[in-house]
């Protein structure tokens, strides 16, 4: 049977893989350097890369870090002034965890946070089994104005959420993130203020995969019958 | 003589600012009101999630015996429970079994380990064999310490802590085998003499007039639930003591009196017409009302 002469896989290395690959090309659409070939890892690499000899995923050796890419930097950074001729880029290296703890809370975040400020790293994800307690929750949401943990925050998702990339669905338009620069054209142009823009939740499911931060535009283009085109703008609140 | 300008003259300038002033400074005092509430409330959240995460690595000393918990312990702990609500002592509860602790915060005890690891597990109680959650079972580390923890459960508020209303400083008790230690080791709370200065008779009545006034704001305060220094519930700016109608009426509608003698027989204000009177102007329908049912037929 044809079956039988491939290798099997357990289920829950599948569905490791699916997250490990959404979390690449999550990265990679964002903006970070990531390799083309991570982001189509097949199932045999993967297991060869990650499994144990039990066949289950091994989370500890899944982690991994990413730099921006320039273009990112540049989307990041706001225009030079007077004042300020060269300034900083609000981006940074990333770290991305796979949690294998069942739960998650307080000790296992503030462990995490630990560890990305130990190392420098601007910002971090992580990915765990299942949701995290509430008190976790409610450290994460406070933890922006906090001094521990690292500058451009924490960000937290469930295995199930990236199980399948949301913005390869026929439904889900395309998601361009503006820079300042194109912000304040955009803003120009149309005589506006950024109030008076649409507006969409930093919660919703695309501005999590996009890592919208408030205050920022997307650009989100679609499919027009009459139009062929039709882009619109929302602000990330 | 120079011509004169037939535009209106102003002096104010068009690039001005808006004046930034409120409409009123009333809705300035409660929008401060309000915004403050808020404040207290994310203090108090804040509060609480530092007390669970001190809590987490409670007891101080590995080998102390939840029965006799130390005095320090003890009386941390209790302070650390006043702001907490029920649902936020379960979630210390979780976050110390997700750290494998006895969920009972002056317990250094690892929890319970169910003898196996399936889902569903079945033990003995005093009501005959029962299925239960792995999870229900391995949040203890004795049945001891639960009833402890629940002790202190059952005391806790269900109010949120920024609404409480008086009796926010309840103290909560522990189930302790050693309460005489723990007596001992409470705070005294004296009242502090304030040092008195050699000072003129008059001065000083005023003085003791208006410390007295303060004193007794200060024990209503307390009496509503307001603890010193944080924001105090009824602000009295909001607060108007004249009650002003918006528009004043002249004087009070008085209800009409009939003076003829038919008030007796009138229902709501309204006279009937009864058969013995009838009235002059219906004198003459009422004449051939007998005749009146065939009037229209034909004949």
């Amino acid at each position: 049977m044809a079956d039988s002469d491939k290798p099997r896989y357990s289920p829950s290395l599948m569905r490791m893989w699916r997250v490990y690959r959404t979390a690449k090309e999550m990265c990679m659409d964002r903006g970070y350097n990531i390799l083309e070939e991570d982001t189509t890892i097949t199932l045999e690499e993967f297991a060869g890369k990650f499994a144990r000899e039990d066949g289950e995923p091994d989370r500890q050796r899944m982690p991994f870090s990413c730099e921006p890419s320039d273009e990112m930097l540049r989307k990041y950074s706001a225009p030079p002034t007077a004042k300020d001729p060269n300034p900083q880029p609000q981006i940074g290296q990333l770290w991305v965890e796979f949690n294998a703890d069942e739960n998650v809370g307080l000790k296992q975040l503030r462990d995490y946070m630990q560890h990305l400020s130990n190392h420098n790293f601007y910002s971090g994800i992580m990915v765990c089994i299942k949701p995290m307690t509430g008190m976790a929750l409610r450290l994460l949401r406070g933890a922006s104005g906090l001094d521990e943990g690292p500058k451009g925050g924490v960000e937290v998702f469930v295995e199930q959420d990236l199980l399948v990339n949301i913005t390869k669905h026929e439904l889900v338009p395309k998601h361009v993130l503006l820079s300042r620069e194109e912000k304040a054209q955009l803003l120009e142009r149309y005589r506006l203020k950024e109030t008076q823009l649409p507006r969409i939740q930093v919660t919703d499911p695309v501005a999590k995969y996009l890592g919208l931060r408030r205050g920022q535009v997307v650009k989100i283009i679609r499919k027009s019958e009459t139009a062929g085109r039709y882009a619109s703008y929302r602000w990330a609140i | 003589m120079p011509p004169k300008s037939i535009l209106k003259h102003s002096v104010v300038s068009t690039n001005a600012p808006p004046p930034s002033k409120p409409v009123s400074q009333r809705h300035l005092d409660v929008a401060l009101q309000h915004a403050n509430v808020l404040e207290q409330r994310k203090q108090v959240e804040k509060e609480v999630l530092q007390s669970i995460i001190t809590l987490l690595d409670f007891p101080s000393s590995p080998d102390a015996d939840p029965a006799r918990p130390s005095a320090s312990d003890a009386l941390r702990f209790q302070d650390y429970m006043v702001p907490f609500q029920p649902s936020d002592y379960d979630s210390l509860i979780e976050e110390r079994n997700i750290s494998d602790r006895c969920g009972y915060a002056l317990c250094p005890r690892p929890k319970r380990r169910a003898p196996s690891t399936a889902k569903k597990q079945i033990i003995e109680t005093s009501n005959g064999v029962e299925i239960v959650d792995r999870k229900l079972l391995e949040v203890w580390c004795s049945d001891d310490c639960a009833r402890r923890a629940l002790y202190v459960k059952v005391q806790l508020n269900e109010e949120p802590a920024w609404m409480r209303q008086g009796g926010y400083g309840d103290k909560i008790e522990l189930m302790v085998e050693n309460p005489e230690e723990h007596h001992k080791a409470l705070p005294l709370r004296l009242k502090r003499e304030a040092p008195k200065k050699p000072v003129k008779q008059e001065e000083h009545d005023i003085a003791d007039a208006w410390a007295a006034r303060d004193d007794a704001l200060a024990d209503l305060a307390m009496e509503r639930g307001e603890k010193p220094g944080r924001l105090s519930k009824a602000n009295k700016d909001l607060i108007t003591e004249k009650i002003k109608e918006r528009v004043g009426t002249p004087q009070a509608p008085t209800p009409p009196t009939r003076t003829e003698g038919e008030s007796h027989m009138a229902i709501e204000g309204h006279v009937p017409q009864s058969r013995d009177r009838p009235q002059q102007q219906n004198d003459e329908e009422d004449e051939d009302d007998a005749q009146d049912w065939d009037k229209h037929l034909p004949t």
